[in-house]
């Protein structure tokens, strides 16, 4: 019961992010996937190849999707990271409300559990509802000349744990008493550095272990903090 | 014997280089209305926000209801009311919503009648979001959302502060309702004398950090006296009276500010002084504090020296 209640509080806290998220990348995300139809381009090859080159299979079916919708959803599922990570935590220190939350018969850890939890099921619910629409759309017949790869759904999936990532690279920011300038921005510093190393692999499996590992650290942090912390 | 219910022991607290609370030892009885009065920047909400466990001592400990602050179980915060300095709550959220938020961490103590006969008696609509009120409205919530648990200990952190006569009145009012109840415990920090007069029964002052004094009310208002002395010549320099705080001198008059002198010792040593007149001058609660925690050498304000 009390969980549930800190679960409400935060969803209410979140839920017009989530809306504005899920709006904006059904919109932006669909409508580029509309554009890029009309105008042709799945039916083109993206890169030119020399004849006798090998073509890549995913390459050639993958990356018109990706490269329209995909950076639509990079870029939501980012702003959405840190707008959740500036709800969740930065504006409880400024609005002074951290005393009032943390003075209850629950434990700080599971006040900070409602919080990560309902973060989480917000990019799941804003933004991988709206990515499993715009696949499925995308793999409708007729629509692109050939099925999208799963992978390329898997890939979706990456973007959004990345927003995931820099929420808590936020959060951990909010939750330092250091000075912004200083060891406060580290966290946003390294979720970059996790950000490109996931970028640069090509292997799924790669990929997912850096996000993981990178959000573990992040987490292990954001828990160790946020026990410690003074409010 | 007595249940403490509210204790600190050598409690310290720097800010990086800034002593905020210096050895603070205190001991609240069950059933105390204790007044923790200081000026601004005394100590007051950082020694409160240690007692509850939102800051970490630099040295010492506290413990409520008979358990560390830095490991108060969320059974033992289920006892503790606490009212924030400035009333901080949920702006989105209605007092309804506020009600039903706050009723899920107290589910078997929670008062209902007595929250909406707090809420109707302050003259509040239930479904006004709390971005919509007024400061002293806030302050009312916030002090109904306290009470409804009801709570064996209640910590208030400058409750009245910002609230004008009526509503601080109306505030003091709703405290005593709980303060009725037996046995219940209220620890509230203020820096405006006349409501801690009103309604506590011990008072302690802190001063930059220090325990100055601990005591009850009546004790505090019988211990600092003023004492107007007149001389026929220059007041002597030297001034060995037993529990002098500062003394304010003029060409041929004397004022000292006294600590728990009898009016027998002050009698005799301003017959020793050669004092044509001396009277103690009665002052109020407030007149106490001020001159009980200003520094030595401080001079009454616009009172500028003579060239």
């Amino acid at each position: 019961m009390r969980f549930l209640a800190l679960l409400k509080k935060e969803l209410r806290e979140c839920l017009p992010w989530l809306l504005i998220a899920a709006i904006a990348f059904l919109v932006l995300g669909g409508l580029a996937l509309r554009l890029m139809i009309q105008s042709g381009a799945p039916f083109r090859y993206p890169y030119h190849f020399s004849p006798g080159s090998t073509v890549n299979r995913y390459l050639l079916r993958a990356s018109p999707l990706l490269s329209t919708t995909g950076v639509w959803l990079f870029f939501i599922s980012i702003v959405l990271g840190l707008a959740l990570g500036i709800r969740q935590f930065f504006i409880p220190h400024f609005s002074r409300t951290w005393g009032f939350t943390i003075h209850r018969s629950i434990n700080k850890l599971t006040i900070l559990c409602a919080k990560l939890f309902v973060a989480a099921i917000a990019f799941i619910i804003s933004l991988g509802t709206v990515w499993l629409l715009i696949y499925w759309y995308a793999s409708l017949p007729e629509i692109l000349p050939f099925l999208p790869e799963p992978r390329l759904f898997i890939e979706g999936w990456i973007l959004i744990a990345m927003g995931f990532t820099v929420y808590l690279g936020t959060a951990l920011a909010g939750l330092s008493k250091a000075r912004w300038y200083t060891t406060k921005v580290f966290p946003l510093a390294f979720v970059l550095v996790i950000i490109a190393t996931t970028v640069s692999q090509w292997k799924l499996s790669t990929a997912f272990a850096v996000m993981i590992i990178g959000s573990l650290i992040l987490l292990s942090q954001i828990i160790h903090t946020f026990l410690n912390r003074e409010f | 014997m007595t249940e403490t219910v509210l204790e600190t022991y050598g409690l310290t607290k720097y800010y990086g280089g800034t002593l905020a609370l210096d050895n603070m030892d205190l001991k609240i009885p069950r059933g105390c209305i204790c007044g923790f009065v200081g000026r601004n920047a005394a100590g007051k909400t950082t020694a409160i926000k240690l007692m509850l466990g939102l800051l970490k001592p630099t040295a010492g400990s506290a413990k409520l209801l008979g358990c560390d602050s830095q490991n108060l179980t969320p059974a033992i915060r289920q006892r503790i009311g606490y009212v924030t300095e400035g009333h901080h709550l949920f702006h989105w959220m209605s007092i309804a919503s506020l009600e039903k938020f706050q009723r899920a961490f107290f589910p078997k103590q929670w008062d209902d009648r007595f929250f909406s006969e707090m809420i109707e008696y302050f003259e509040l609509p239930k479904n006004k979001k709390i971005k919509h009120l007024s400061h002293g409205q806030r302050a009312q919530v916030s002090l109904a959302l306290a009470l409804a648990p009801n709570p064996e200990l209640l910590v208030m952190d400058d409750p009245t502060l910002g609230l004008d006569t009526a509503i601080r009145r109306q505030f003091l009012e709703g405290m005593i309702q709980l303060i009725m109840q037996q046995g219940r415990t209220v620890f509230f920090s203020s820096h405006i004398l006349g409501d801690v007069e009103r309604v506590s029964d011990r008072i302690v002052v802190i001063d930059k950090g220090v325990i100055r004094a601990d005591c009850s009310l009546e004790q505090f208002r019988e211990a600092v006296k003023k004492v107007k002395l007149s001389f026929s010549d220059c007041p002597p320099a030297q001034l060995d009276i037993e529990g002098l705080l500062h003394c304010r001198r003029s060409e041929k008059e004397l004022e000292l500010i006294l600590i728990g002198t009898d009016d027998e010792k002050i009698k005799q040593w301003a017959d020793s002084a050669a004092a044509i007149k001396y009277s103690i001058v009665k002052m109020n609660l407030e007149d106490q504090f001020i001159e009980f925690t200003a520094p030595p050498n401080h001079k009454k304000l616009f009172q500028w020296e003579k060239n």
